[in-house]
């Protein structure tokens, strides 16, 4: 109470001071310090469960170092993916790519939009934008708009996909993916219902 | 009936079998210890398991961080430890003098194992993990007996045999109720 009583009558103009009368019972004091326990141990069971977007990228999960990587050390990585495309696409030896007048067609072209591109050795065939074009390198990261690729010289280049048409070899067999189609998040490209026709921008 | 279950079977392996091979690329990143990569790969493979409404087997999910999902790798990325306050509360005498001698083991041989823990610590013992990158904890009960519900035979319907599959850890499972 005491402290309270000099700082109110600091407040006031110095030949006013000795006028100044305070009633104690006019005073009414609002507890702080329970709220302030509830508060934190709210926050502190909160840290423990879930990373937040903010402490996420904080620990450095949403940067990608430019030239660190190694193109070696994403190899293993293309290793796997080219088993996993066999997999995908029930591809075994001498399986040809179906015609477009065939059947089989259109629910191949489906599989393949759903084909996970991570460890995919990519080129940009075509593209609106002519400096990326020629372009090529195993993909890293995938999200809606963008490609990651890491190129032979140890480079991270960051490719948007809506721009440029895309050219995948899987063994004897060459694919040319139109950038439009691949535009849906990577977690959702596997339940995703997939439009059977975009234009064509080029 | 026939028909229709053999095409639900075909929707879900192409879902099954890119959650597996992201499962394999986010270890793969992690021992190269590319530790964005592998967060960024093992929480891609969670999603695309909650959008797909696919159960990964419990034994894999634990492998994964729960808070950055990276995947725990003993020795290269995550810490094991024995919590010793719960310990002492647990096992009052006995477990204590057992806990010392693993200690000492455990400066000797630098990198340690689940298992040999396994066999000298009494079954009611916590094992602690502890994740580098995010210090996210996780506490298991040693004990090779309990299993979850999940890995009983009784909870196994039937086994769907794929045959374009290797067989990497991933085996089709229906689950019963």
């Amino acid at each position: 109470m005491e402290p309270l009583l000099e700082y109110i009558t600091d407040l006031v103009v110095t030949h006013h001071r000795c006028n100044v009368n305070i009633i104690p019972e006019h005073i009414t004091m609002l507890e702080g310090a329970k709220s302030r326990k509830q508060h934190s141990s709210k926050r502190r069971s909160h840290k423990s469960s879930t990373l937040s977007r903010r402490e996420y990228a904080r620990l450095g999960l949403n940067t990608l170092p430019t030239r660190q990587m190694r193109y070696e050390q994403v190899l293993p990585l293309h290793q796997l993916w080219r088993s996993y495309v066999r997999e995908h696409l029930g591809l075994r030896e001498g399986t040809q790519v179906p015609e477009v007048h065939e059947p089989h067609y259109e629910e191949f072209s489906k599989q393949l939009i759903k084909l996970d591109l991570h460890g995919a050795r990519l080129k940009v065939i075509q593209s609106k934008c002519k400096t990326l074009e020629g372009l090529a390198g195993i993909c890293v990261m995938d999200t809606k708009n963008v490609l990651k690729l890491l190129g032979e010289d140890d480079r991270l280049r960051t490719v948007p996909k809506s721009e440029c048409v895309f050219g995948l070899s899987v063994g004897n067999m060459n694919f040319t993916i139109f950038g439009q189609h691949l535009t849906i998040r990577p977690a959702e490209r596997s339940v995703k219902k997939i439009k059977t026709y975009l234009q064509p921008f080029i | 009936m026939a028909k229709n279950n053999k095409k639900k079977m075909f929707a879900q392996r192409l879902v099954c079998s890119r959650m597996n091979f992201l499962y394999q690329a986010a270890h793969l990143m992690a021992e190269d210890s590319h530790n964005t990569l592998g967060a960024y790969y093992g929480k891609l493979c969670r999603n695309v398991g909650t959008k797909a409404m696919m159960h990964m087997a419990p034994a894999l999910k634990r492998t994964l961080c729960k808070r950055c999902s990276l995947p725990l790798i003993p020795g290269v990325n995550t810490s094991l430890s024995v919590p010793q306050a719960k310990e002492q509360t647990a096992a009052p005498k006995t477990g204590k003098k057992r806990h010392r001698r693993q200690r000492s083991k455990k400066q000797a041989g630098q990198k340690t194992e689940t298992q040999p823990k396994a066999s000298t610590v009494d079954e009611h013992t916590l094992l602690q993990m502890e994740c580098a990158l995010c210090q996210g904890r996780r506490c298991f009960v040693v004990d090779s007996q309990r299993e979850c519900w999940l890995e009983q035979p009784q909870a196994l319907v039937e086994v769907l045999d794929i045959e374009a599959d290797e067989g990497e850890g991933q085996q089709t499972q229906a689950q019963a109720q």
